[in-house]
């Protein structure tokens, strides 16, 4: 039992790491006002650049690097569509998705299949023999303990300082910020870029971190699910890095109590995070708790010659 | 001594010059992106013509390719279209066709009913777990004020889950190694138009776009869902019945995803596989922002979307191009069109300050 | 106090919002030290004009100056730069910070003020200096209204403003907290500021402010004079344009049938007791009792803001009441629906007719039989859409729509044509009740006076017009009798030719 516990939740952060990266990403957009649809297509992105540049260069920095900054650069289309061209944020941010599946399938299909040597978990001696936690919190690779320090900092940058303070703003209420002299559009276009370039560090996790290897359709929809973890968790960044191992523990659970041959209904249970995120809006909804928390000006365009 | 700097502002009237030239030229560029995609992804110039255009619209195997490739097309844009003219995501459509799909094959495993009438139950079927599927996010929206893009979403998800469970579980074809369901009886499957692998759901998609586009155009209740989506308080202020117009029209949205899960599996695949409908919630709101929500024109989007589909399938067996593309090509139309969009509906102007001329008029 | 050049000159300022014009060669003058007031009626460009001050929006043309050097201004940090701060109607304060936060976040140009703890301390610093208290610690969403407008003070005074524009500041505040806020503003300009007071309350012009401009419809009707000059008759007369003075712009028809009050009839809308609360939850109607009787028009006169905008949207069935009751025709009507209102007789004009009676993107056929469909005439279930043309057609001609055609789309309209439309649509052989909120709000002389006209014949039809109006002129024009509304409460009733002296004293008359 013991040891079903230990390598359950030494495995939990394979699962949980790319909702984290991505499901913070996105808090940090929506608390900037934009509702961003697209994680699902920088993720791919993300994955296809980091396998594709591992494969070829044979070095997972160099992949991850660049599996981030072309999450940046398709984010930043999408912010060029929304917060200057002032699209419809929900069809901009479907349309990007497309767009960063499409690149991803296109560019990786050569790749497909080729498994690489990717990144390797860190090697701490004695510590990660400690039951139970010992193979979670010291068998890991460093993506997982810069996911933890990604959410600290971001839970800092915007509770703690004069910069968060604008994007928050930006995200409650533009016209206030504007008067108040925050340069509205670039805080939006900031934290879309981050945005992209988090959830393409989760794709790359996904390909050189958990697989080590690129597939068709690796994302598998976990965009979708860190768009409805950020609604989860109250557009909190911790609440995000808790809800996605959360997510991540139930997800890491299933296929091991069915490999030893315990008779779960293992579809029907993985979807106790949707269902449970349907309960979390309900309740919020009546509550009246969710004035309090989404962000008020939340998918709105801003103009500021509009009368507000 | 003068600076310039731009203003944005929001325009309050729009001619209908301007919204269909900007459309027409957002169209074109986004089509023209697409083209500019396919040959740096490997498709011979030489041939784009042959393969994208006469191949799969005038050659009679690929017509019919097309033509089948376009009924569940046509649908999910119809239910696109009825969603999104009343403000309603409905980011859930992939959800609700496979609920659809579910419902028809219940009914097939079953044997519910009369043989006789074990196709229109069928059918019946699909619509109705369809629109049950939405309804879901319909009354927490109703009732609680819950936003839907958030619930379809999810119960997307949720509705796969339940097709793998089904899949791999009770409903597994025990002869196939595959996780597919048994294959449906004769009966139980929509007649053959012998025209490749067409089959009479093309009517019942033909039909049902004649249809909405009565419902929409003609009926009172197309009316209303025109004030609704334009001005809620408007609707709400002269009377009209808000609430029951927007449940009947989701439902409907739900009903027409499900549909088409139904004839797909009824028509085509002829058993339930966990292939079907995947990226139908983007088509559908691709074909019905295209369409300018119009159902009516929702069927030749869809024919010509099917027809890029079709044409994908060919480019990959011939020049190793994936199917991805075809996504990509979507991807960058409709974020073309949303773009062009800007220019009718804000007007930009540059001003200029001036130091030394007072009150000079701005450019 | 208008010796020495001015501290900031504004001249020739011109707006318009798309095709609206809102300013018209605006000019304004302020100097050091003084409190200068901004007077006009909602929609005359008050606030747009100190919006483009601030920065907010852009003038077409025009020229800013500051102590005689040319003033840029391109967005609103610039404005605060130069030391100027606006306290608006709609605090520009983020709900869900805290004051302190609020503070720090438009510290960009403040760097002594970028620590939270500096933050802090200037505003309990600033709050002192002018004798307010203050918790700069609280989430600005939970503040009253006047601590929200104390806050904002603060905060736009910590951040060095020399010239503070106070949008209406004690609209929003009870009489003892008005007289707080007037004495604190003039403490203000003591210590050498300057404030420009938006204000529509003469007894504060007279009372608290140096210096006078008024504009009206988007021109400058009279600038700087020295309020010692003026009474409150003078100026009520100069803010309404009425026909006794010269510098009316406009010459609407003011003369009217002579009142038949005998002749009327039966009470076609009751209101009695009505009380309702604002969106925000501050009461809005306060124990409001009115009758409407067929054939006449009932005025019914006040600031805007004063629970107008609440009642006609109780009385056309999209807000609740928290108690008392409404009688259309003798029925009670507070539970019915809108659809239900319609049918018992009432007609809706509403103040902003293209938010909440009209539809702009959808044809002007459309929106002149929009009633008639939810009524059945056109059809239960399929529409006769060649009827609802050819009615359309007639309409448009009967009623003189220039510019219209059946398939045209409404947001192509005028604002007198699209008025055409709805009075059109409203005006019909079921009407009873017609209840008209600002109907010539941002219209021309010539569809204000087709307005009138249609509202006048309506009544000699028998109908019972409710006319709920700031205009008072337009009151004084068409209303048999006239109440006045402040603060969500019926003031008291005047004979229909009461003058508008008589009426601005009720207006005027909180005590």
């Amino acid at each position: 039992m013991e040891q079903f516990i230990t390598s359950w939740l030494g495995s939990t952060p394979a699962f949980a790491i790319p909702l984290a990266l991505a499901s913070m990403g996105l808090v940090l957009c929506e608390r900037a006002g934009v509702l961003n649809m697209g994680a699902e297509g920088y993720m791919a992105l993300g994955a296809m650049t980091a396998a594709v540049l591992t494969l070829t260069l044979g070095n997972p920095a160099i992949g991850i690097a660049a599996a981030v900054l072309a999450g940046a650069a398709l984010a930043l289309i999408f912010g060029f569509a929304v917060v200057i061209m002032r699209c419809e944020q929900i069809l901009a941010g479907l349309a990007t998705m497309a767009v960063g599946l499409g690149i991803a399938g296109v560019v990786g299909r050569p790749y497909v299949h080729k498994s690489f040597e990717g990144l390797q978990p860190l090697d701490i001696p004695l510590l990660d023999q400690i039951p139970l936690l010992g193979r979670l919190l010291f068998n890991q690779d460093i993506l997982v303990y810069l996911t933890v320090l990604i959410g600290v900092g971001l839970w800092f940058l915007l509770e703690r300082t004069r910069a968060g303070l604008k994007i928050r703003a930006v995200g409650e209420d533009p016209a206030s910020a504007d008067v108040a002299g925050v340069q509205v559009q670039l805080q939006q276009l900031m934290a879309i870029t981050a945005s992209g370039a988090l959830c393409g560090l989760a794709g790359a996790y996904l390909s050189v971190a958990s697989s080590s290897v690129w597939v068709d359709n690796m994302v598998a929809g976990r965009g979708w699910i860190a768009l409805a973890l950020v609604v989860f968790a109250r557009w909190d960044p911790l609440k995000a890095l808790a809800g996605a191992f959360l997510f991540g523990a139930i997800e890491a659970l299933l296929p091991r109590l069915q490999a030893i041959g315990v008779p779960a209904p293992i579809y029907l249970m993985n979807m106790l995070p949707y269902l449970f995120t349907i309960a979390v809006l309900l309740i919020a909804a009546w509550s009246g708790t969710k004035k309090g928390v989404e962000p008020a000006a939340l998918g709105k365009p801003y103009v500021r010659q509009d009368r507000h | 001594m003068s600076s310039f700097r731009l203003t944005l502002e929001r325009r309050q009237q729009v001619s209908t010059l301007r919204s269909t030239t900007t459309y027409i030229l957002g169209l074109l560029l986004g089509l023209g992106f697409g083209l500019l995609v396919l040959l740096s992804a490997g498709a011979p110039a030489a041939t784009l013509l042959d393969d994208l255009v006469i191949q799969v619209f005038f050659s009679a195997m690929g017509l019919a390719q097309t033509l089948t490739l376009a009924v569940p097309l046509i649908l999910v844009g119809l239910a696109a279209t009825s969603a999104m003219r009343l403000r309603f995501w409905n980011v859930g459509i992939e959800g609700q066709l496979w609920l659809g799909a579910i419902g028809a094959t219940l009914v097939a495993l079953s044997d519910f009913g009369s043989e006789s009438l074990r196709l229109p139950t069928m059918l019946l079927a699909s619509a109705i777990a369809g629109a049950a599927w939405i309804a879901v996010p319909l009354i927490l929206k109703l009732r609680a004020g819950v936003n839907e893009l958030v619930v379809t979403l999810l119960l997307s998800n949720v509705a796969y889950l339940l097709l793998q469970h089904l899949l791999f579980g009770a409903w597994k074809d025990p002869v196939n190694s595959f996780p597919v369901s048994p294959r449906f009886d004769e009966n139980e499957q929509l007649a053959s138009l012998g025209f490749g692998n067409l089959h009479s759901g093309i009517y019942v998609a033909l039909g049902i776009t004649l249809l909405m586009t009565i419902l929409v155009q003609k009926s009172r209740t197309g009316f209303y869902v025109d004030v609704i989506g334009r001005n809620r308080t408007t609707a709400l202020a002269t009377g009209i019945p808000v609430t029951a117009t927007i449940t009947l029209m989701i439902l409907l949205s739900g009903a027409l995803a499900g549909l088409a899960g139904g004839l797909i599996v009824i028509g085509v695949e002829h058993r339930l596989t966990q292939t079907i409908g995947i990226n139908t919630t983007f088509s559908g709101i691709v074909i019905a922002f295209i369409a300018r929500f119009n159902p009516l024109a929702v069927l030749p989007t869809a024919i010509v979307l099917a027809g890029i589909y079709n044409a994908g399938g060919t480019l990959k067996v011939f020049y190793g191009i994936p199917d991805a593309i075809v996504v990509l090509i979507q991807g960058m139309v409709l974020l073309t069109l949303l773009m062009v969009q800007f220019f009718s509906s804000y007007r930009v102007s540059l001003l200029r300050q001036s130091a030394q001329q007072p009150g000079q008029p701005s450019t | 106090m208008s010796q020495g050049s001015p501290l900031l000159t504004l001249s020739a300022i011109d707006k318009s919002f798309d095709i609206h014009r809102v300013l018209n060669s605006v000019s304004f003058e302020l100097a050091r030290g003084e409190v200068h007031a901004l007077l006009g009626e909602n929609g005359a460009g008050k606030s747009t004009l100190m919006n483009i001050l601030i920065g907010v929006y852009s003038a077409d043309a025009g020229k800013l100056e500051l102590e005689g050097k040319p003033l840029k201004i391109g967005k609103p940090s610039d404005s605060a730069r130069q030391g100027i701060g606006m306290v608006h109607q709609h605090f520009r304060l983020v709900d869900r910070l805290t004051l302190t936060e609020n503070l720090l976040l438009a510290a960009d140009d403040h760097p002594q003020l970028k620590s939270r703890a500096a933050a802090r301390e200037a505003l309990l610093n600033t709050a002192k200096e002018i004798g307010f208290t203050l918790n700069p610690d609280c989430q600005v969403g939970e503040l009253s209204v006047a601590e929200k407008q104390r806050a904002e003070i603060c905060k736009v005074l910590a951040l060095g403003a020399r010239i503070l524009i106070l949008d209406e500041p004690t609209a929003v505040l009870t009489d003892s907290e008005a007289s707080s806020m007037l004495a604190a503003i003039r403490r203000m300009a003591e210590s050498g500021r300057s404030i420009i007071l938006i204000t529509h309350k003469l007894r504060e012009v007279v009372g608290f402010s140096h210096r006078v401009t008024i504009m009206r419809r988007g021109e400058t009707v009279a600038a700087g004079l020295d309020t010692s000059d003026l009474s409150i008759e003078k100026i009520s007369s100069l803010m309404m344009g009425s026909s006794s003075t010269s510098l009316s712009p406009d010459g609407i028809d003011s003369k009217k049938a002579p009142s038949n009050v005998q002749e009327h009839g039966p009470d076609l809308l009751a209101i009695s007791h009505l009380n309702a609360r604002r969106d925000d939850g501050a009461p809005a109607l306060t124990d409001v009792s009115l009758r409407v009787r067929a054939g006449e028009i009932l005025g019914l006169a006040g600031v805007g803001g004063n629970g107008q905008h609440e009642l006609t949207e109780l009385l056309s069935g999209i807000r609740s009441a928290s108690s008392g009751s409404v009688m259309i025709d003798g029925a009670d009507a507070l539970g019915l629906s809108p659809r239900q209102r319609r049918k018992l007789g009432l007609r809706v004009i509403p103040a902003d007719r293209m938010a909440s009676a009209l539809v702009s993107d959808l044809s002007i056929a459309a929106n002149l039989s929009l009633t008639s469909v939810v009524s059945g005439r056109f059809g239960r279930l399929w529409l006769n859409r060649r009827r609802m043309q050819r009615e359309a057609q007639a309409s448009i001609e009967q009623h003189e729509i220039a510019g219209a055609r059946p398939s045209g789309r409404m947001g192509l309209l005028s604002g007198g044509n699209a008025q055409k439309v709805l009075l059109a649509r409203e005006i019909d052989s079921g009407m009873k009740l017609l209840l008209a909120h600002s109907p010539t709000r941002g219209l021309d002389i010539r569809a204000s006076a087709l307005v009138h006209q249609r509202l006048r014949e309506a009544a000699a039809k028998g109908a019972a017009c409710l006319l709920v109006s700031e205009d008072v002129e337009e009151i004084m024009a068409l209303s048999d009798r006239i109440c006045v509304i402040s603060a969500g409460k019926i003031m008291g009733e005047l004979p229909g030719d009461a003058s508008a002296a008589d009426i601005g004293r009720l207006i005027l008359g909180h005590e």
